[in-house]
């Protein structure tokens, strides 16, 4: 009884120590921020009025303004695309490296090292690179058009058809890694009896696979795909820095449309109440997957520890 | 068929699809490698040069040694500072980062044995690194310039300093879990305080842990492009934004240029992050995958 009761005003104790920097950076920096966010978007602020203490208050018409605005609604519907075939896209490819590299082998170690190294390279490097090679008259092309034998002149950047497909491209590229060393990690932690057993019982490779190791993976499969969901919805430096939402508005995705809206438009209170409905529009999504990770997590915990 | 020919027929599947795999990898790197040696009139040539005949050191001189060659391509001087870039990025990425290891594995710590959060705020403070920093920046930006922190380190730092605590928390909270509490019991029984217990018990035995949680920490803080990008103008520049000043108004992009400053960005990222590479899963997962 008295130890638990040391163990009660210890703990609070501690609380109070580290948790005092991380609340107080919080109400310090964000706090004002979103302070800022939610007064811009009832008062009409642009770059052009004087400060924005005297913005004038508009009541709901930002927000009226900014839910009849098409081309945001583009915008969300073009950014559920874009994060959801890059995520399928980064976890197929991931999983499917994985498959063919998780039991050992001569180059194991060599392949693993090469294939983690795109997660590595610094996203607008990524960028500026991918114009260099998609470039209409360059090497992609060039090594196509060897390939294919005759003229191949896809124009990856300037056709607004495949313009987000190409950014697609661009974070898969990036980031299959990320789905290809947490399948790694799950396949290694994969309990072996169960796979033993079916082998020798006479189990084909492809019934094994169903039905014993993809139920086992569940879990970790989940978590690659709603962590690489959530930073898709994000991407900003690969859509950016080429595309600057052209060639029309066809790579114009939320954060790419936001930032249009304040830095190009200086229209601070639309992009401000777009930011707070997308925010309202993230935050159901992100309470989904958390709820959906904190049930995986402590699946993944149980046979882990074991 | 017999074991040790189904044995070959699978390598040779394996090996086969692995190596293409590997081309798409190492292709836009060699290119970007093979760009940063190739004289201007090469960067864009049709058919395209994939290695140049008279290779030349002036793309790297351009970049790091004072802009003092000209070529061909002339574009503003003025505006690019890479020192300076690469003088904020250093600072800023470390101090950020050392911070976020600090206390975030002091939360950790609390969340490990006493539970200061309990799971569903840790769950919660995942929010802080989900949710897309672009409905943020905005308003911070506005913020800043107010209290006049835009365009400094402290306010760039601040910044990164939260949006990368949950990691830090997270990953650390992982590998404090795997420290057993005898050894914490047994520091209490000889006398040691709590502050004792944790930075010469606990902290020391997974060093290695928080070296990697700290180099992880530093890859992302290192690449961030859209925070550094806003809330930066002349003297806050990082070297992601730096890059984006390769560019002439009408000659379009200085890509030799580019590429040279890319490979001195990227390349040391890529050593830290194969040399942690054990660990990544674990960072990406946010510790829920401990292998």
């Amino acid at each position: 009884m008295a130890r638990s009761l040391i163990m009660q005003q210890r703990r609070k104790r501690y609380q109070k120590m580290v948790l005092l920097p991380l609340i107080g950076s919080m109400l310090l920096i964000l706090g004002p921020a979103l302070f800022l966010q939610l007064y811009l978007s009832f008062n009409f602020y642009s770059i052009y009025s004087s400060g924005w203490w005297e913005a004038e208050w508009y009541a709901l018409d930002i927000f009226i303004d900014v839910l009849k605005d098409t081309r945001f609604h583009a915008s969300i519907f073009r950014s559920l695309l874009f994060a959801t075939i890059s995520t399928i896209g980064c976890f197929f490819i991931g999983f499917g490296l994985a498959l063919l590299m998780y039991r050992n082998f001569r180059l194991q170690w060599f392949y693993y090292i090469i294939f983690i190294i795109p997660m590595l390279t610094v996203p607008i490097v990524i960028a500026y690179t991918a114009e260099m090679i998609l470039y209409q008259k360059g090497p992609l092309n060039g090594i196509l058009s060897m390939i294919f034998d005759r003229e191949m002149m896809i124009m990856w950047i300037t056709n607004p058809d495949i313009a987000l497909f190409t950014v697609m491209l661009m974070e898969i590229w990036n980031w299959t890694p990320f789905s290809f060393i947490i399948m790694m990690a799950g396949l290694a932690s994969l309990p072996k009896e169960p796979v033993e057993a079916a082998q020798i019982l006479g189990a084909s490779r492809l019934k094994i696979f169903f039905e014993i190791q993809l139920p086992l993976l569940r879990p970790i499969i989940i978590l690659a795909l709603v962590l690489r969901f959530l930073e898709s919805m994000a991407e900003f430096p690969k859509t950016w820095a080429i595309f600057q939402g052209g060639p029309g508005t066809s790579t114009e995705t939320i954060p790419v449309y936001i930032y249009l809206n304040t830095w190009y438009y200086f229209d601070w209170s639309k992009a401000a109440a777009m930011s707070y409905i997308v925010m309202f529009l993230m935050v159901v999504i992100i309470l989904g997957a958390i709820k959906i990770l904190q049930k995986e997590n402590k699946r993944i915990n149980q046979y882990q520890s074991n | 068929m017999t074991k040790s020919k189904q044995n070959l027929i699978d390598n040779i599947i394996r090996y086969t699809l692995l190596t293409f795999w590997l081309l798409i990898v190492l292709f836009p790197l060699f290119w970007i490698f093979s760009t940063s040696f190739k004289p201007d009139k090469d960067w864009l040539a049709w058919p395209p040069v994939y290695w140049s005949e008279e290779p030349t050191m002036s793309n790297y001189r351009n970049v790091w040694g004072g802009a003092m060659e000209y070529s061909e391509t002339q574009y503003a001087q003025s505006v690019q500072k890479p020192f300076t870039a690469l003088r904020n990025s250093t600072i800023i990425s470390f101090i950020s980062t050392f911070l976020s290891v600090s206390f975030g594995a002091f939360i950790a710590y609390g969340v490990s044995r006493y539970k200061v959060l309990s799971e569903a705020r840790m769950f919660q403070l995942l929010m802080l690194r989900m949710v897309p920093p672009i409905i943020i920046v905005g308003p911070l930006s506005l913020y800043y310039t107010t209290i006049g922190m835009i365009d400094s380190l402290t306010g760039l730092i601040a910044i990164y300093f939260i949006t990368t605590l949950p990691y830090a928390v997270w990953m650390s909270k992982s590998f404090i879990d795997e420290v057993p509490i005898e050894l914490e019991q047994a520091a209490e029984i000889m006398g040691a305080g709590r502050w004792t217990i944790i930075t010469e018990v606990v902290f020391p035995v997974i060093r290695s842990g928080l070296l990697a949680t700290f180099l992880f920490i530093l890859i992302l803080t290192w690449s961030e492009y859209l925070v550094a990008f806003i809330l930066s103008k002349t003297d806050a520049v990082t070297l992601p934004v730096e890059l984006a000043k390769y560019e002439g108004s009408s000659e379009g992009r200085v890509y030799g240029r580019q590429a040279a400053l890319s490979v001195g960005i990227t390349f040391p990222l890529i050593i830290v992050g194969i040399l942690i590479r054990k660990h990544l899963a674990r960072g990406f997962s946010f510790g829920m995958i401990r292998k």
